[in-house]
């Protein structure tokens, strides 16, 4: 972290800021077309920022947490598509339940894998694998949410009665809950919870010792995640019209980690931008390179992770710690 | 009476393969401490070695010693060019040996195309047991399995080499203070790791359509495996494999493959999570 180190915090926030500002302007500049695809991006990277809070915070490599965001994709389609008769069919309900539902597993999964003598590092990797595997292969056998080929025809956002189907107010509502959950994580990450976290990430032992109950911390770090990859997945299927089981086992799950790993798994804005970034370079250059775009990019994933492990945008974009956290000099008065 | 012969052999078959993978993976999460997350696409290569000694007019046999011997070489330039960078952060092992396995995947898909590639059965014909009529390969692939697991067991519990290993895995500063070279140590396991993964997916290239995906089909199962029986030794591995691929063949003879898999897993998980050690591991 030297990089950052050297910054003044006051520049730090200030590119932050310039990030946000960057992200709304965007519109001017690009077309209508790569708008709806960027307003999909923009539900890709705040499903990005739950994993980069969920590891870079809460040091839980999550190997399956495609799970969440297919949950809340699947749940956002069943619900809007009014496919369970007597439910509401609103935006609104769909995406608290999307939220919630995942959230909530989450919440179920992190009480029996953390508690007692938990599981733990690679443990945790392996067995979110194994779990993805499971529940990708049930979504396809599954015939009410359509099996293999998955749910078509999910109507978009509606805010009221209108229908959000424009690229303009479509990514603006996307980027306007983007920069919600980012709100809402950094608020976390910079409480006495995500300080709890971050010390259970790095010494779990030792956390423990001061007299915190780990396991719940771990679990409700876990549910968060899960239930912010969820809204994300709600958010998604509504850009995208339709869910499969693509969207909830291990290739997303794999993507996901990509993307976070290459922005930084610290930093919630560089995993968002990592999202964006390679999924734009992806539709800009995947056709031209077909097969090799993706062993470029494993290569380029292996280098980050062996040469940088705070990722590639990781150290621009930390933020300062909160003024208590900061050792006495550094405090500005 | 013969139904229950060929299940009990299917089941042995299964197996036996897959004792040849989680081999190699357990010697080098318990020597290195790392989790190899590329040992299915090594695996791979080593079907697609075969793959590439048939076409090159080569016979299977033949193959059979090159793909170990092909797999430990890559396995050694693996530790010098990625994993050596990265054992002191073992999150990031994790991490690096799957960015590894995506990168091999791709190159095999680059270099042989997405489709599966055949390779021929070097022994087609059938034989009988006990009344019950059985593919001779898979017999021989079980005497494979056999003779290797036998011999590393060999090399672990009865050789200087192996008594240095278990050195290593019990105390890692300990034994290099008493002059054992960890470093040489290390890069010796991760071949030797490539090496079996290698094999066994020469070993059973003639059984298994090879494409691209094979690797992730061995790679769960083979974890999961260790995980159930234990890591600090090779009896944990035997074990493992024995209920993973018991069970499996088990529930599938009764339902579907999938079904059997995510029951297997299923169960696994509930193992993991009851016995984190491992059955086979010291209570805490």
């Amino acid at each position: 972290m030297l990089g950052a180190e050297a910054m003044r915090p006051g520049l730090r926030i200030a590119v932050t800021f310039a990030v946000w500002i960057a992200l709304f302007l965007l519109p001017l500049t690009v077309d209508d077309w790569r708008l709806t695809q960027l307003a999909q991006f923009v539900s890709y990277g705040i499903f990005a920022m739950s994993l980069a809070f969920v590891w870079g915070q809460s040091g839980l490599l999550c190997f399956g947490h495609a799970i969440f965001f297919g949950i809340g994709g699947y749940a956002m389609a069943v619900l809007t598509k009014g496919m369970l008769p007597g439910w509401p069919q609103g935006t609104a309900f769909g995406l608290c339940a999307a939220t919630l539902l995942p959230g909530l597993l989450a919440l179920l999964a992190g009480t029996l894998m953390f508690r007692g003598r938990g599981l733990s590092g690679a443990y945790f990797a392996i067995v979110t694998l194994a779990a993805a595997v499971i529940v990708e292969r049930s979504a396809s056998h599954w015939t009410f949410i359509g099996g293999f080929n998955g749910l078509l025809g999910i109507p978009p956002l509606r805010a009221g009665t209108s229908e959000l189907v424009d690229a303009l107010p479509a990514y603006y509502t996307l980027l306007g809950f983007a920069a919600l959950v980012f709100g809402l994580l950094l608020w976390i990450e910079r409480s006495p919870l995500g300080t709890a976290l971050r010390a259970i990430r790095d010494n779990e032992t030792r956390t423990a010792y001061f007299g915190f109950d780990v396991a719940v911390y771990k679990t409700l770090g876990f549910a968060i995640a899960g239930g912010i990859a969820g809204f994300a997945g709600g958010l998604f299927v509504t850009q995208f019209g339709f869910v499969s089981p693509a969207l909830i086992g291990v290739p997303l799950s794999t993507e996901v980690l990509i993307w976070t790993a290459l922005g930084g798994r610290e930093v919630l804005l560089a995993a968002f931008l990592g999202a964006l970034l390679v999924r734009t370079v992806e539709a800009a250059l995947s056709d031209l390179l077909g097969y090799y775009w993706l062993l470029g990019l494993g290569v380029l994933f292996i280098l980050t992770v062996v040469l940088f492990p705070s990722g590639l945008l990781g150290r621009a974009l930390a933020l300062p710690l909160p003024q208590r956290l900061r050792p006495p000099r550094e405090r500005t008065r | 009476m013969t139904q229950v012969l060929i299940l009990t052999l299917d089941a042995a078959n299964f197996m036996l393969a897959l004792l040849l993978v989680t081999l190699g993976l357990v010697i080098i999460f318990g020597l290195m401490n790392v989790i190899n997350m590329a040992h299915g696409e090594l695996f791979l290569l080593g079907a697609y070695s075969v793959v590439l000694v048939e076409r090159a007019g080569g016979s299977y046999w033949l193959a059979l010693l090159a793909a170990p011997a092909l797999l430990a070489l890559i396995g050694l330039l693996i530790e010098e060019l990625v994993v050596r960078h990265v054992y002191h952060r073992f999150i990031d092992t994790i991490l690096a040996t799957w960015g590894l396995s995506l990168v091999i995947k791709q190159a095999v898909i680059i270099a042989f195309g997405p489709t599966a590639q055949q390779v021929s059965n070097p022994l087609p014909q059938p034989v009988e047991i006990l009344g019950a009529v059985y593919p001779a390969f898979r017999l021989f692939i079980m005497a494979v399995s056999v003779g290797v697991a036998a011999g590393i067991f060999f090399l672990f519990y009865r050789s200087r080499l192996g008594l240095a290993a278990r050195a290593v895995i019990a105390n890692r500063p300990m034994a290099s203070t008493l002059g054992i070279n960890t470093r040489r140590m290390d890069r010796m396991t991760f071949a030797l790791g490539a090496a079996l993964a290698g094999l066994a997916g020469a070993v059973m290239a003639p059984l298994m359509s090879v494409d691209p995906q094979m690797g992730v089909g061995f790679l769960i199962p083979a974890f999961l495996s260790i995980l159930v029986g234990g890591t600090g030794s090779l009896l944990g591995a035997l074990l493992g494999t024995t209920l993973i691929a018991g069970s499996s063949s088990v529930v599938s003879s009764i339902w579907t493959q999938i079904v059997a898999q995510m029951v297997v897993f299923g169960l696994a998980i509930v193992v993991i999570r009851l016995f984190p050690q491992g059955l086979t591991g010291a209570r805490r």
